[in-house]
């Protein structure tokens, strides 16, 4: 307990002009030696609404929840729904074609093991605004860029 | 020792002589309530989270498995505890249910699934039996809670009020088609898918084809 | 000429797509799908991933100076077109909102001060003050006055760089990386039992072992697509059987054929038992024993690592001693493991005797290949370099090692932590190629490589990670650069050590970073730094496996990399400075020189012009200092490996291929080391041959178990248990900035029992305080997610800056490796007031 006053103690006196985190973006506005509270769970989107992928190749973000799916060596609750026989009843979307290629590329008759874990790639998404805004700009926007100065006749 | 015995069967034979009808009628009743009740409450007793967890096999597997689900702790507070699903709640079914159980007795004493791998080695058969007694009786004991009548399919979420609209509202699937494993892990379903496939017509013709 | 007319096309067209993104309008197209062959060809090149140590090849798109999309490598071998979700968003980790553009230093009223505020600087005046400083504490303490804190994540050059400045320019060997918190039991493991560090094996062996048991690694979430190798394997082939230990349950467990969840500490035991079942059942490759491995008897008592003053450090017979040992033979070998019981095992353990067992016959089954895999529940132990040798000394004793399927693999957590951090030398008692600066000859043939004065290198071992930060508490370090790290959140005993170390007023601490992170606030100068392909770079991963990249894009704003930084920085130095009196005299020709001429303007490192460079890439290095600075330094550095038993190819080949694992002889890759017709250095007759060690043996180590140095009591009641997850990447700094990401698992959790719970008055989501005897956390708890603690432990991600469980975690290191143990201490869980 003495050696946790001291510390403390320590870090006031250190710390004492900068009483508010200035840079460190991701932890708000606590100072280090501070933590005020803890966000409460946020809620998993779940509305089914397909997101635009970032680029072709980016694994789609589930958007429902996945609570309790189980997904082991005896089950996998997602092919439940996914699985090519199955996408009739659950008109789900199938799993990408690329999942039932091994690691030669040659295609097998299910959904290759190396894919097993679907949650590997793909993950739900809570609701409401990320941390810090992402300016990523995708291929569209570059182009039409492109073709906007091209045709501005430079 | 047979003077003794004689002499029990006449006292009890003999008709009574010194205590009234009301008596004997109201003790008879008394007497009554107090052996069904008490038969009753050691049913009841019997049909208690406390109850079904108190062996190690159940608390170790499936109660553990349970409590990560939602018919365990979930937004409303309100919990489907073991018997909840797996003992009718008709009075005869329930009997029938429970004689059927003095075979689990068995099992844990001769220790059928006394270790995990034991338990996982019988899963898919244990899980059989209760699919098909709720695919019997269209999901009973789901629909004790979840009754479709009452469901407001326009607050579900999209994938789950179409879903319900197009199975469960039409009658072409009862709740246990689609929701197995809501409670516990399932099985391994490499064997389960096995016995679906030999149910198709096209591929029982297809083997004996081979066969021939 | 014509280079730099392409660059400023590249540079307008990057300025101009980002206004796009800022919603200039466009002109519609006459069609709504793109097809001009113009518009619709991506540049696309080869980098490895910026994340783990598995080294996963990406392939990298990239329109007008943007990358646009990234995925995995089909050709590469690692991954075969795979990528976890961290992969296949590596396209946004570089388009933070808040990326650093321009070096900040606190100030106050215009000039430094130490509790200031963050104001723009130049780089000119960020690296007058930084001279300044150093020379100040040069002039007062000497080397041992100023310290460098690195990384895994450098590039292969950038800490050969780096290394080079601090130990033959400054001549200090207090430099450390932050593979100190990662691998340096592993390193320890690999040196004590084979004399050199590194696996003997590589990730062929996923395909051909029939038997994978995890010695704690949780590769479902931190070495994701190596899983995926094992998920192939194992389900493809039936008789494959996959074991995983833990502490916990975690996702690896739902592969698993054999779960085991043993209590703290008792990997030691279990190690032990296995070893003794082999004994006892005949199970021992006498022939393999004899001929090719010798056996030890390890000091036990070997203390915590923790200060010097601690009652348990004074309580330790040979805490000053901890790696010492003693000859011993086979059979006072079988006596010492014989009261490690199957009983025993389950008893200490917890795990039932049978799946014990069944695991130890997987070693013992001959016809049985066996792959041990382990990571941080291995190395992150304060008998981490035990429980490495004493996996070995299964794998000995069977003789599985070295052929393909039967391999004991430590796996690395980053992406160049082998070749940077190991290979290199960028550790505080290392020099490249597993030469160690307190070995005179080593030093005196780094010193002929380096063209500098022989006894420039200093001989002493300089301060580790843990030991860093307790200097800069203690005001013996002043002086204290930080690169591509974030170790305020990552290193233990944050409350303790390293806050009132980078606050100490005595003190000037500068971090180099893409991102305002943590260390950042808690320094006092922060470097805008270029990272991953916004330069040329090479990562070595875990299989020996060096790749290369070319920078595809520019970094924003004045950032620059790591690389430039310290060349740049070196140029403010001369030896009259910073070398003493004695040394000069004796070698005159280096008065009055700079240490950029000393260092890298000597003749090797820049012996290779700027032509050489690929004509369709940028590369900022180059172009500022006027010859291919990379090429140099590695040509330079390739001298200390080849011929040595860590041969590279040359150079340029490595930017053809998508990696080569050394030693890389007569163009020709190694697969298995140590064994004849797979690694060119086995000698000829010897089947199998250790050469690391003089007598071509490898060691069997007797060693106990000992217990934690902080189990819990009444007061602390659960173990903490910290580690990483799936979806983010070390501390965040990255992953937290990927929308989809941060999304994805937003806030760090505290993984509870759900009885644990009960028993305490908590629920799911109850907000809790996390304390131990050091400081505390605020979180929430988790009795439902992906990891199941046992009861009477927790599990804490740290990922989350804004929840620093390193504030809680205990500064107590291997005493042989100096590596913490962050998955062991005692806390305990109350609910927040109110």
């Amino acid at each position: 307990m003495k050696t946790i006053l001291i510390s403390a103690f320590v870090v006031v006196t250190a710390t004492a002009a900068f009483s508010e985190n200035q840079v460190a973006t991701l932890r708000g506005k606590a100072p280090l030696a501070e933590t005020y509270t803890a966000p409460t769970f946020p809620k998993v989107d779940n509305s089914d609404v397909r997101q635009v992928r970032n680029y072709p190749e980016q694994p789609p973000v589930i958007p429902h929840k996945i609570d309790g799916y189980q997904i082991d060596t005896k089950f996998n609750k997602c092919l439940d729904c996914h699985s090519r026989t199955a996408i009739e009843v659950s008109q789900a979307p199938m799993v990408s074609i690329t999942h039932f290629m091994d690691r030669d590329s040659q295609f097998l008759a299910s959904v290759s093991p190396r894919r097993y874990f679907c949650t590997q790639c793909h993950v739900p998404q809570a609701e409401g605004q990320p941390l810090l805004e992402n300016t990523f700009v995708d291929v569209d926007q570059v182009l039409d860029y492109i073709k906007s100065n091209e045709g501005g006749g430079q | 020792m047979r003077r003794l015995l004689s002499r029990m069967w006449w006292l009890l034979s003999k008709p009574a002589t010194h205590l009234s009808l009301g008596f004997l009628t109201l003790g008879g009743f008394i007497m009554g309530v107090i052996f069904w009740g008490g038969f009753n409450t050691a049913l009841e007793l019997t049909n208690t989270e406390e109850f079904c967890t108190g062996c190690h096999e159940m608390r170790d597997n499936v109660f553990v498995e349970l409590q990560s689900t939602v018919h365990y702790s979930n937004a409303s507070g309100v919990r489907a505890t073991c018997p909840d699903c797996h003992v009718p709640h008709a009075w005869s079914s329930k009997i029938a249910r429970k004689m059927a159980a003095s075979k689990e007795v068995y099992g844990k004493i001769f220790g059928t699934i006394s270790t995990r791998e034991k338990f996982e080695a019988k899963r898919l058969d244990l899980a059989q039996h209760e699919w098909a007694r709720f695919e019997a009786n269209d999901s009973l004991e789901c629909r004790n809670c979840h009754s479709s009548e009452s469901m407001d399919v326009t607050l579900q979420s999209k994938r789950a009020s179409e879903a319900h609209e197009r199975f469960l509202l039409t009658g072409e699937k009862t709740c246990i088609s689609c929701h197995k494993g809501i409670a516990h892990e399932l099985p391994d379903m490499s064997g389960a898918q096995e016995d679906h496939a030999q149910n198709s017509a096209v591929l029982q013709s297809y083997l004996k084809e081979l066969e021939n | 000429m014509a280079d730099f007319t392409r660059r400023d096309v590249i540079k307008a067209q990057a300025v101009a797509a980002a206004a796009a993104a800022a919603g200039v309008a466009v002109p519609a197209s006459a069609q709504n799908l793109v097809t001009d062959a113009d518009l619709t060809e991506l540049n696309w090149s080869k980098a490895p991933c910026r994340f783990c140590g598995t080294g996963c090849s990406i392939m990298v798109a990239t329109k007008a100076g943007r990358v646009v999309a990234t995925h995995g490598d089909s050709k590469a071998e690692v991954n075969r077109g795979l990528n976890c979700v961290k992969g296949y968003f590596l396209s946004k980790i570089m388009y933070g909102e808040d990326r650093l553009t321009q070096p900040l230093l606190r100030k106050t009223n215009g000039v430094y001060d130490k509790e200031g505020e963050f104001t723009p600087v130049s780089w000119d005046e960020a690296f007058d003050i930084m001279a300044e400083k150093w020379k100040a504490t040069l002039k007062e303490k000497g080397p041992k006055g100023i310290g460098m804190f690195g990384s895994g994540q450098w590039t292969v050059w950038e800490g050969y760089a780096a290394s080079k400045l601090m130990k033959a320019g400054f001549r200090s060997n207090n430099i450390d990386p932050n593979a100190r918190h990662c691998m340096a039991s592993a390193v320890a493991g690999f040196m004590r039992t084979f004399g050199i560090d590194e696996p003997m094996g590589c990730y062929d062996d996923f395909e051909n072992a029939d038997a994978f048991v995890l010695w704690g690694s949780n590769m479902a979430e931190m070495h994701p697509i190596l899983w995926t190798r094992i998920a192939d394997r194992k389900f493809s082939h039936p008789h494959v059987k996959v074991a995983v230990l833990s502490t916990f349950k975690h996702r690896s467990f739902d592969l698993a054929d054999i779960p085991m969840v043993f209590t703290p500490q008792t990997d030691l035991v279990l190690l032990n038992y296995i070893a003794n079942y082999l004994i006892q059942n005949d199970a021992v490759n006498h022939d393999f024993v004899g001929k090719h491995v010798n056996f030890r008897l390890g000091n036990p008592d070997i203390g915590y690592g923790l200060r010097p003053e601690h009652p348990l450090e004074q309580a330790a017979e040979n805490a000053d001693k901890a790696g010492g040992s003693s000859e011993m033979t086979f059979e006072e070998f079988a006596t010492y493991v014989e009261p490690y019981t199957l009983e025993y095992a389950a008893e200490m353990s917890g795990v039932p005797a049978e799946r014990i067992e069944e695991m130890a016959k997987l070693y013992a089954d001959p016809d049985t290949k066996v792959m041990s895999l382990w990571t941080m529940g291995v190395n992150q132990h304060t008998r981490g370099v035990w429980v490495n040798n004493m996996i070995y000394n299964i794998h000995l004793l069977t003789g599985k090692i070295s052929t393909p399927g039967n391999s004991p693999f430590s796996l690395t957590g980053q992406p160049s932590a082998c070749g940077t951090a190991r290979e290199v030398g960028t550790f505080s008692h290392r020099l490249p190629a597993d030469l160690l600066v307190a070995n005179e000859e080593h030093r005196r043939f780094s010193e002929k490589i380096w063209k500098i004065p022989e006894g420039t290198i200093p001989g002493k071992v300089g301060a580790h990670a843990v030991l860093q930060n307790r200097l800069l508490k203690d005001s013996k370090i002043n002086c204290y650069w930080v690169q591509v790290n974030n170790n305020m959140q990552a290193a233990p005993n944050m409350m303790e050590e390293g806050l009132p170390g980078y606050r100490n007023p005595d003190n000037f601490i500068v971090v180099s970073d893409a991102y305002p992170t943590v260390t950042a606030e808690a320094a006092d100068l922060i470097l805008p730094t270029a990272m991953w392909v916004e330069k040329e770079g090479a990562y070595g991963n875990a299989e020996r496996r060096t790749q290369f990249w070319h920078q595809l894009v520019d970094a924003p704003g004045e950032s620059m990399s790591d690389l430039w930084q310290l060349v740049e920085f070196s140029k403010r130095f001369t030896t009259d400075e910073v070398w003493d009196a004695e040394l000069l005299e004796a070698n005159p020709e280096f008065k009055g020189k700079t240490l950029y001429e000393v260092l890298y303007k000597n003749g090797q490192v820049d012996a290779f012009p700027i032509e050489e460079a690929s004509p369709d890439n940028a590369n900022h290095e180059a172009e500022a200092f006027g010859f291919y600075i990379q090429k140099g330094l590695f040509e330079e550095y390739a001298q200390f490996g080849r011929g040595h038993g860590h041969d590279l190819a040359p150079f340029d080949v490595y930017h053809k291929e998508r990696g080569l694992r050394w030693p890389v002889v007569d163009g020709k890759e190694t697969q298995w080391r140590f064994k004849e017709g797979s690694d060119p250095y086995a000698k000829p007759g010897s089947d199998y041959d250790f050469y690391g060690h003089p007598d071509g043996r490898a060691r069997i180590f007797a060693l106990p178990f000992e217990p934690a140095p902080e189990v819990p009591d009444e007061e602390y009641p659960y173990w903490l248990s910290t580690g990483r997850v799936l979806e983010h990447w070390h501390s965040g700094s990255m992953t937290q900035r990927v929308p989809e990401l941060y999304k994805a698992v937003p806030d760090a959790l505290c993984y509870m029992h759900p009885d644990d719970a009960k028993e305490q008055g908590l629920r799911r989501g109850s907000e809790v305080r996390v304390s131990s005897r050091r400081g505390e956390i605020i979180t929430r708890i988790e009795t439902k997610g992906r990891n199941k603690p046992p009861r009477g432990l927790v599990f804490v991600p740290w990922f989350d800056a804004s929840q620093l469980i390193n504030k809680v975690t205990l500064d107590a290191t291997d005493p042989i490796s100096k590596q913490t143990d962050f998955k062991k201490c005692a806390v305990k869980i109350e609910p927040v007031a109110g």
